[in-house]
């Protein structure tokens, strides 16, 4: 399979007047097209930086990004829906900014949104929605762009335990049916296992990658996977890892 | 939901809020009943001086009397003038200096400290410069009311540009947002209520302006009222002048109030 992203012995470093914060180091790695690929890691290990340097938005100091003619689709801890503007409004913003909001680009986006259950919030404000309802609203805001590439910055991270369970389901679900390649970054470890195709370890800050794995499961939705004896035993060597 | 919805429980507690309202809008309206009768009863048993504390009915005869003399709307136009017309430039050129030092971060630390001083300086030490520059007119009044109310619009309205949510931020950058365009989808409505607190502010801002200025300067407004009022001793037209004032504030406060209602319907 083509690759669509590749970290060249990437390393990151903050400058600030207390000194100078290394947060990437040396990290090597790839993502093939249609894949799932999670990085999981300690809590402030760097893991914002990594999906910055993935869309572009930050110039590694040392190494090389490689994504060449690939878009992305950034989706946040939170679903950071503007609160003045109305769902449907919201899943135009992206068209907006890259001004293509044309009558055909629009009518996509809303089919996408009426696709996946939201139509009847399209005129509503995020305020009137539960927490996995603006979530989905965000996904299908990333969406509308046609990304090649999702980035998921612990998207679910902010929700209480039961939403964050159905809302995985939903988002691993839609995601698998417009076959996008996505890259998720998380601390969770059942998270990561619920979705992955493959895996990658980090260390604690400088991050870099300690392991690699592929992940197969017979069934392949997030809730299921849960379910099966393989996952424990996933979850035993990831926790290892972390935490050696 | 509609009312049909409701079980009996919840319409009587709709019910006993309403009530309270009304209770409380009651009160409002007796405790300003009571005082005014209180000061006039006052008055005219002569437990108090008339002529020194004046009285609501001496209040309401010098007002007709204005009136007749068709001198009050002069009085009252032109402050209303000169009120407006400072709140207005105010607000404008605050708005515009904000999104300047916005935009600019090398512009808002160089500007920093002399913002901070002018904030501090009481602006009508500025009076004889003022009468100097803009003469005693109408324009020295209005001048007054903007150097007033510039500092506060500029200061509260960077804090609310300032206070952009960084998320918001990076999920724009991420779809490729140019400055401009953070600003105009971001930055500028996300400020919104913060806005219409500076607005709510410079309204008083505005009047303690041109009152202020028309202490200075004035040959006519509600400031020259009230201060030829206590230089002749009739303290009838000081309360007069202080009565309007209080129905002018609070007209244009609720003007934007009002506006609030009408821009804010749902955020949160």
């Amino acid at each position: 399979m083509k690759e669509v992203l590749r970290f060249e012995n990437v390393s990151m470093h903050y400058h600030s007047k207390q000194g100078e914060t290394v947060a990437v180091k040396d990290m090597n790695f790839s993502v093939r097209q249609g894949e799932f690929v999670a990085i999981i890691g300690p809590s402030g290990c760097g893991k914002t930086t990594l999906l910055s340097l993935a869309a572009g938005l930050l110039t590694p100091t040392e190494g090389k990004v490689v994504n060449d003619g690939v878009s992305f689709g950034y989706m946040l801890q939170k679903d950071e829906l503007f609160p003045w503007r109305t769902i449907e409004k919201n899943i135009f913003l992206p068209l907006e900014i890259k001004r293509t909001n044309t009558p055909e680009n629009k009518k996509r986006a809303v089919e996408l949104a009426e696709k996946y259950g939201l139509k009847q919030f399209l005129k509503s404000y995020p305020s009137s929605l539960s927490g996995g309802m603006r979530q989905r609203a965000a996904l299908i805001r990333t969406l509308a762009l046609n990304p090649d590439v999702l980035l998921l910055d612990e998207p679910f991270s902010a929700l209480d335990y039961q939403t964050r369970l159905s809302v995985c389901d939903d988002v691993y679900n839609i995601i698998m049916s417009e076959k996008k390649t996505t890259l998720l970054i998380t601390h969770d470890i059942s998270e990561a296992i619920s979705v992955a195709d493959r895996i990658f370890v980090l260390s604690k800050r400088p991050a870099t990658v300690l392991a690699e794995h592929t992940v197969s499961f017979k069934e392949t939705e997030p809730l299921k996977r849960r379910e099966n004896e393989q996952f424990s035993k996933w979850f035993e060597v990831l926790w290892g890892e972390l935490n050696a | 939901m509609k009312n049909a919805e409701y079980t009996r429980e919840h319409l009587l507690y709709l019910k006993g809020l309403k009530r309270k309202t009304v209770f409380v809008q009651f009160l409002r309206v007796a405790t300003l009943l009571l005082l005014l009768g209180f000061w006039e009863l006052a008055a005219t048993l002569e437990w108090v001086n008339p002529f020194i504390t004046s009285s609501p009915s001496r209040i309401a005869k010098t007002i007709v009397d204005l009136y007749e003399s068709g001198s009050l709307f002069y009085h009252v136009g032109t402050t209303l003038w000169e009120t407006l017309a400072g709140f207005a430039i105010a607000v404008i050129l605050g708005v515009l200096i904000a999104l300047l030092l916005w935009w600019s971060d090398l512009l808002r630390r160089v500007l920093e400290p002399y913002i901070v001083v002018l904030n501090a300086l009481p602006k009508i030490a500025l009076g004889p410069l003022i009468i100097i520059w803009c003469g005693t007119g109408s324009k020295a009044i209005v001048f007054m009311t903007v150097i007033i109310g510039l500092i506060v619009c500029i200061l509260n309205m960077l804090n609310g540009f300032l206070a952009t949510d960084e998320n918001k931020i990076l999920l724009l950058k991420s779809m490729g947002a140019t400055k401009l365009q953070i600003l105009s989808k971001l930055v500028i409505p996300s400020a919104l209520p913060n806005f219409i607190s500076m607005l709510k502010i410079n309204v008083g801002m505005a009047w303690i302006g041109s009152i202020m200025g028309e202490y200075i300067v004035s040959k006519a407004g509600i400031g020259y009222l009230i201060v030829y009022g206590g230089q002749v001793f009739k303290l009838d037209l000081v309360m007069s002048a202080v009565f309007i004032l209080c129905v002018l504030a609070a007209a244009m406060y609720a003007a934007v109030a009002l506006l609030e209602k009408r821009l804010i319907k749902n955020q949160r």
